[in-house]
């Protein structure tokens, strides 16, 4: 088994170098066949140990030998890393099949060269390597080395077209998501001094004042990775990336790992002070709504997508903090929530790179009637918009439910009044994007729009199984999680 | 129910005979009234029974074909006549098991519909404005009715024609009986298509309206179907309304039905002599504060006066 | 066979239909054919569901189960969800009938997103009716939604179709999610989605915490009601149905907007103790009434055939709702007057879809002839569309209720249990008076309706056939039923009766003994016949008086000769000498101009202030980038390359450390 949950990483870490050694054409094929050999790795794991968790140290640093706990490396797998390593392989998976139509110089967005393309691949696979390691980590240390492993590589995807605004995106996305890195490695290092271990639950031995800072120096962390308010600023602009990069890394995967360090903790088992609970549910709720005053200024269809994705980060949090509050359905609820939201906005952009393949165009104005030549982009887009806004039966309903649910399990007038503020939001967010799916897909067709057809085969392939996996989604994670 | 079939068949038959050869007679009076109103000689008596019997014999002229249009003028004078057998005459209405004063309103209704059905079928303008005004009357007028009978309704405990008329019979005159009696008389004015309200026909101005293309039998009929109406409508009034003094012998109570309702229609007469016709404007708000006011009377029904 | 089996068949049969018509959807008749033929097929287990559901009921059966939350998809039909499933699957059927040949007129659209779409349409319904869960009950229900704006929104092209799609979709979400926030809020009280738990929930709550059991009425009162078009949250209907395919525009009114319907009947006769009805029995009657006045009047102005007919359906719902609402306002204390009101709105519900869904399809003939919806163009098409004018106006003049079509029956009933309720509660006095004034004004539409589209003349003349056969007969099957629900209204009142008992938990008293008649219905209360209607008796009357006066007409033996209109002696083209629908009833139209005004909404924009905060980039983040730019370079100004300069910086650092180090160690 362990040697399995290893293999997820090293597969595409292998897959990465042959990658950068490779020709354009080899490296569609390697990085197409290693993807899929991790996703399916990652199924047949999650389909093994879906009866208890999995746990097994093994690695050890020399230098901390009679320090700590000796051995600090290894993996785990229970309910919570199988959820993110579902959403990271599979939909990892989907990106690379898409990404080998999408990169090429047919794209009237952006055409890529071939001499371009082992660069990407490394990168991607480098991502996805440490990806899944961030997913299966044992204890606070591994993942944050491939917490910041991950950084590096979303800096070097968002700056991979090399033009100002992607160099610019890239620097601002690192230097903000490395800042939040360096809170993590003060808590990191703060609970090592205290406790001489760096396992999930040793913050239950920190003493109480400490804790308190400890939970909170990982909340700042997690916020820059994950984009909230204050730290919001640097995904909208990381849309210059690659848009299977904007899909995967900025709303189903990279991301997830800043709300996944919070679910992490929270769900350690120990209880997260009462004011820090509050400030990070009052913080996600602060950011769901921030997001959505941007959604009505956006005309570029990927920021909007972007600014949504922070919204539903923010959602995630939210049951994170009701987690932290006593209850355990919103916890489920929000991670959840990070599979669901994983689906439905990888759906949205991979439709929205999809229309600007075909057209070269992602701005909401100059969109319009896309639906005549490309129908089924079309109904992804719309499942996707049913998604994510949580229109039953398809993914967000379900999660968005359970944290509501989750919610009111609280005692109090908490729970009402985030039911009907959370409806609220619910309700404009959906109206936004219903709005912006019919501007760009129906009405008269618009000169940009004039295409002929349908994304090809891979792209469209991609499209279906994400349609399926917004469906399918909740079903496995509600079995996975309430089992 | 105690009525037998004979007895329920024979009554029918009665009121609808009575109403469709009465119908002319009353009018006849009317007419002479209204002539000697104006200083006027005035035709006789039975002119409206040699208008009808002119018009049955002249030709029939149709501006459209089909069968709906040839058969609508029989009918409307049929609904009149269903109407006559809801109606209360010197007992209770034949029919009145088989339709309460709901049903009462809306055959009154039904057989106006006929009349605008045919007028918009016979594709004239003129009709055309005649239906419309006719409708807009019908919208004014009915609530005023209604009102009325709901009256009755709420006091006699039923929305029975029939046992409406024999709690009053009974209990003796009531301020809200005697509100609803006068809004009903109001509102006779117009279901008479009598001035001021004959809008919808309005000789002068739009020629005849509804029934511009109506000629012959055709024309007979419909003519036929409004005598009966007026005459039906003021029985209604007077049973409902003014049942006293009752005998509870048929042919007594019948005829002193059918004399208070020639009152009534004189009254109706006299109005329609005296009057200039009113715009459909004037009509609606018109019979809209009727409405509104005719409401006292349920106001006092519910408080019990 | 078991009621599992026999919902399972129809569901698969929906879905193979769905999948079939998308596979063959480049031609669009076939697609029409094997959607039809799917129906067909799999309404076979569902109308043995329903003669299950009418019979003995079909008893609580689990599907799937949701243990982390409480639910599961529990299943049972009962007869109010039998007779709701019968009426969906008559008006599903005739509309796929009809959309056969309908949706062949449209050139840029395919129905690859038509029939597949109305099909997963017609499962969700299903869902709906025979859910006992409130889960699943609103999985399905906003599936049904979800399917239906895509139909609404079928026109692709049609920035109008777009545009009521958009709201229809945002409001009923809306009014979705206000449900959403009642069923958790009852499941905060009992921890089960199931009805039955929310029924002792909700008991429980209006004793112990009375304001939050109202709050959760209310709130499944805005949903159930925005869904059934009740004013002011039915503003999507007008905008939704005129742009819908005709075929679609049927079931909205026939079926979906019934569901609504449904749904409020399942609250307030169920959820609701009878004990605690009476003040939301008068909340939906005045809503009903409300609409129903404010329908009606607004449909006299409309000059759009199916826009007036969207109107006309809030205003028909309006009736069903203030029928709805006396019934629960009777039900504790004149259980006999409650049966009359239910039995009125569900015996109405049940005649509005036969007769709104056949005047859809009329105008959808119509337009499919023409390309006309505007009465101001239409005209004269009596005699070239017979069976389309002829099925027209039979539901014309069942839907302005006149006897003995069945809209009179039911409106009948629904008057009359205004009017006796009224004897205890006057209000209910005035809202029936109110009733029986707009049924007046739907006269006033409908004949407004007929004149201008069947008689009176066109301003272009129309050459154009009848419909096709299958267009015509569905329309021809509806008016028909029409005249025999409006003749022998007993036979439908047979299905509604076990419905409004099986409406109310426990049943309710002496509910068999209230309405009966061998010729029609009679209305007993206390054992005393209060009321009556006998269409078949008032009916041969008529005929036999209306017979008698065809032999007085033609006595007088006088010659028929045809004749052209006259015009007073001037030679006019019909076309110019015309009465325009929008001339109809003009005085009256300008006194009610302002019953119905419209709201116009625009994107929030938030003040600017609020905008530069949001906008962390320009104050806090790049300024601080540019500080730290500004600071570096500065420090870059002390690398001037002379070693000595270096030196003396190392030299004062050295200082500055072993200075701090002194201090601190003390």
């Amino acid at each position: 088994m362990t040697g399995l949950l290893l293999s997820l990483v090293l597969i595409p870490a292998a897959a990465a170098v042959a990658a950068a050694w490779s020709t354009a054409r080899a490296v569609r094929a390697i990085a197409v066949a290693a993807s899929a050999l991790t996703a399916a790795g990652a199924v047949w794991a999650a389909t093994t140990v879906w009866s208890g968790p999995y746990r097994d140290l093994f690695g050890e640093l020399p230098w901390l030998a009679g320090i700590a706990d000796s051995l600090v490396f290894g993996v785990l797998l229970d309910p919570l890393s199988t959820t993110l390593l579902l959403v990271v392989t599979l939909i990892g998976f989907l990106t690379v099949l898409y990404s080998t139509a999408y990169l090429s110089t047919a794209n009237r967005g952006h055409a890529t060269p071939d001499h371009d393309q082992p660069r990407y691949y490394f990168w991607l696979l480098a991502f996805l390597a440490s990806m899944t390691g961030v997913a299966l980590s044992p204890n606070y240390l591994q993942l944050f080395v491939f917490w910041e492993m991950t950084t590096v590589c979303s800096y070097a995807l968002i700056s991979f077209y090399r033009d100002r605004d992607g160099l610019r995106a890239g620097f601002k996305a690192l230097v903000m998501t490395g800042a939040g890195g360096m809170f993590f490695l003060v808590a990191l290092l703060i609970l090592f001094v205290n406790t001489g271990s760096f396992d999930f639950d040793a913050a239950a031995r920190l003493p109480g004042p400490l804790r308190g800072w400890f939970v909170v120096l990982l909340m700042v962390a997690s916020w820059a990775k994950a984009a909230q308010v204050p730290f919001h600023t640097w995904l909208p602009d990381a849309m210059a990336a690659p848009t299977p990069i904007s899909a995967y890394l900025h709303a189903a995967a990279m991301v997830k790992a800043g709300v996944f360090l919070m679910a992490r903790t929270v769900a350690a088992g120990w209880e997260v002070p009462l004011p820090v609970a509050l400030v990070l549910g009052g913080m996600a709720l602060l950011t769901i709504f921030v997001a959505l005053s941007f959604y009505f200024v956006q005309d570029d269809l990927k920021r909007l997508l972007a600014y949504s994705t922070i919204a539903h980060l923010g959602y995630v949090l939210l049951g994170i903090a009701l987690g932290g509050l006593g209850s355990s359905t919103a916890l489920r609820g929000g991670i959840l929530h990070i599979l669901c939201h994983g689906f439905g906005k990888a759906t949205l952009f991979l439709c929205a790179g999809a229309v600007a393949y075909a057209t070269g165009s992602r701005s909401i104005s100059a969109l319009g009637g896309v639906a005549r030549s490309m129908p089924l982009t079309a109904t992804a887009f719309f499942v996707g918009t049913a998604a994510v806004t949580g229109i039953p039966p398809f993914a967000c309903f379900w999660s968005k439910l359970m944290i509501l649910a989750g919610a009111l399990e609280l005692p109090g007038a908490i729970g009402p009044t985030l039911v009907v503020v959370l409806l609220a939001e619910s309700l404009i967010s959906f109206s936004w994007m219903l709005y912006v799916g019919q501007k760009v897909f129906f009405g008269a067709t618009t000169p940009v729009a004039m295409v002929h057809k349908d994304p090809p085969p891979a792209m469209s392939i991609s499209l279906v199984v994400l349609m399926l996996g917004c469906l399918a989604a909740p079903a496995v994670g509600l079995a996975l999680l309430w089992r | 129910m105690s009525w037998n079939v004979g007895a329920v068949v024979g009554l029918a038959l009665l009121n609808a005979a009575l109403v469709l050869v009465l119908a002319p007679l009353a009018e006849g009076v009317m007419r002479k009234l209204r002539a000697l109103i104006h200083s006027r000689k005035g035709p006789p008596i039975r002119q409206p029974y040699l208008d009808l019997a002119k018009l049955l014999a002249k030709e029939d002229l149709r501006v459209t074909p089909g069968l709906f249009y040839a058969v609508m003028p029989s009918l409307t004078l049929g609904a009149v006549l269903v109407l006559a057998t809801l109606v209360p005459m010197g007992a209770r209405p034949p029919l009145g098991f088989a339709g309460d004063v709901v049903v009462l309103l809306y055959v009154t209704a039904a057989s106006a519909v006929l009349m605008m059905l045919t007028a918009f079928a016979s594709r004239s303008p003129y009709a055309f404005v005649g239906g419309s005004r006719e409708m807009m009357l019908l919208m004014a007028v009915e609530p005023v009715m209604a009102v009325a009978l709901v009256t009755g309704a709420v006091k006699a405990g039923s929305l029975s024609a029939g046992a409406i008329m024999e709690w009053n019979a009974a209990n003796g005159p009531t301020l809200s009986m005697a509100v609803a009696g006068f809004a009903l008389l109001l509102a006779l004015q117009a279901q008479a298509g009598r001035l001021p309200f004959d809008i919808p026909e309005a000789d002068q101005e739009i020629m005849g309206g509804t029934f511009i293309e109506q000629s012959g039998p055709r024309l007979a009929l419909f003519r036929w179907a409004m005598w009966a109406k007026q005459l039906v409508v003021a029985l209604l009034l007077v049973e409902l309304f003014v049942p006293w003094p009752r005998f509870g012998l048929l042919p007594v109570d019948l005829v002193l039905a059918l004399v208070k309702a020639m009152v009534v229609l004189l009254l109706v007469a006299v109005i329609d002599a005296v009057n200039p016709r009113l715009r459909i404007d004037q009509a609606i708000s018109y019979y809209a504060k009727v409405a509104f006011s005719s409401l006292a009377a349920l106001a006092f029904a519910v408080i019990g006066m | 066979m078991a009621a599992q089996s026999l919902l399972g068949w129809c569901v698969a049969l929906l879905g193979v239909g769905a999948a079939a018509s998308l596979i063959v959807s480049r031609r669009r008749e076939l697609a029409g054919w094997v959607a039809l033929v799917a129906v067909a097929i799999a309404w076979v287990p569902l109308a043995l569901l329903v003669v299950a559901g009418f019979s003995r009921g079909v008893p609580e059966f689990d599907v799937l189960a949701l243990p982390s939350l409480g639910a599961r998809l529990a299943v049972a039909v009962d007869p109010l969800s039998a007779l709701f499933l019968a009426v969906t699957a008559v008006i599903a059927l005739a509309a796929v009938l009809y959309s056969v040949h309908y949706m062949t007129h449209y050139r840029a659209d395919g129905v690859a997103k038509f029939y597949p779409v109305l099909l997963v349409f017609f499962a969700a319904t299903i869902g709906v009716l025979v859910t006992q869960d409130l889960l699943f009950f609103l999985v399905f229900w906003e599936l049904m939604t979800l399917t239906s704006f895509f139909l609404v929104i079928f026109e692709r092209e049609s920035p109008a179709s777009q545009r009521a799609g958009l709201k229809y979709f945002v409001i009923t979400h809306a009014a979705t999610l206000c449900m959403l926030a009642a069923f958790l809020l009852l499941w905060r009280q009992s921890g089960s989605f199931h009805l039955a738990a929310a029924r002792e929930a909700m008991g429980v709550m209006l004793v112990e915490r009375p304001l939050t059991a109202h709050l959760v009425l209310l709130l499944l009162l805005i949903g159930f009601a925005t869904k059934a078009g009740v004013l002011p949250m039915g503003d999507w209907l007008p905008d939704a149905h005129p742009v819908a395919p005709s075929g679609m525009s049927a079931v909205l009114s026939g079926a979906l907007v019934k569901l609504g319907i449904y749904g409020l009947i399942r609250v307030f006769c169920g959820l609701l103790p009878a004990a605690s009805s009476f003040g939301w029995g008068v909340v939906i009657a005045l809503a009903g009434t409300g609409s129903l006045l404010v329908g009606a009047l607004t449909a006299l102005r409309q000059n759009d055939s199916k826009r007036l007919l969207a109107f006309s359906t809030i205003g028909q719902i309006g009736y069903i709702c203030l029928a709805l609402g006396v019934g629960v306002a009777c039900l504790a204390e004149q259980p006999a007057l409650a049966v009359v009101a239910l039995a009125g709105a569900l015996l109405h519900l049940v005649n509005h879809a036969c007769f709104k869904s056949c005047l859809f399809m009329g105008a959808g003939a119509v337009l499919f002839r023409t390309g006309e919806r505007d009465l101001d163009r239409l005209g004269g098409l009596w005699h070239q569309m017979p069976a389309t004018a002829g099925s027209t106006t039979v539901g014309s003049l069942a839907l302005a209720g006149v006897p003995p079509f069945n809209g009179f029956a039911s409106k009948w009933l629904i008057i009359c249990s205004c009017l006796l309720a009224g004897l205890q509660r006057p209000i209910f006095m005035v809202l029936g008076l109110v009733a029986l004034f707009a049924s007046l004004a739907t006269l006033a539409y409908v004949l407004k309706v007929l004149g201008a589209v069947f008689f009176g003349a066109a301003q272009r003349r129309f050459v154009v056939d009848e419909v096709p056969v299958s267009m015509a007969l569905p329309q021809v099957a509806l008016a028909g039923l029409c005249v025999l629900l409006g003749v022998l209204p007993q036979l439908p009142l047979r299905l509604v009766s076990p419905a409004v008992t099986a409406a109310v938990p426990g049943g309710i008293p002496a509910a068999g003994d209230v309405l009966g008649g061998l010729l029609g219905i009679s209305i007993t209360v206390d054992g005393a016949t209060v009321a009556g209607w006998a269409p078949l008796l008032v009916l041969a009357t008529g005929i036999v008086l209306s017979a008698l006066v065809w032999g007085l007409q033609r006595m007088g033996g006088a010659t028929v000769r045809e004749v052209p209109v006259w015009n007073c002696g001037e030679e006019h083209d019909s076309g110019i000498v015309r009465y325009a629908a929008s001339s109809f009833y003009l005085p009256f139209k300008q006194a009610i101009a302002g019953i119905y005004p419209r709201l116009s909404l625009r994107a929030p924009r938030f003040p600017s202030p609020v905008r530069r905060t949001l906008e962390m980039d320009s104050w806090l983040y790049l300024p601080v980038a540019r500080l730290m730019e500004r600071v570096s370079h500065s420090t870059s100004r002390l690398h001037v390359g002379v070693p000595q300069v270096y030196l003396m910086w190392i030299v004062l650092g050295a200082i500055i450390v072993v200075g701090l180090v002194m201090v601190v160690a003390g």
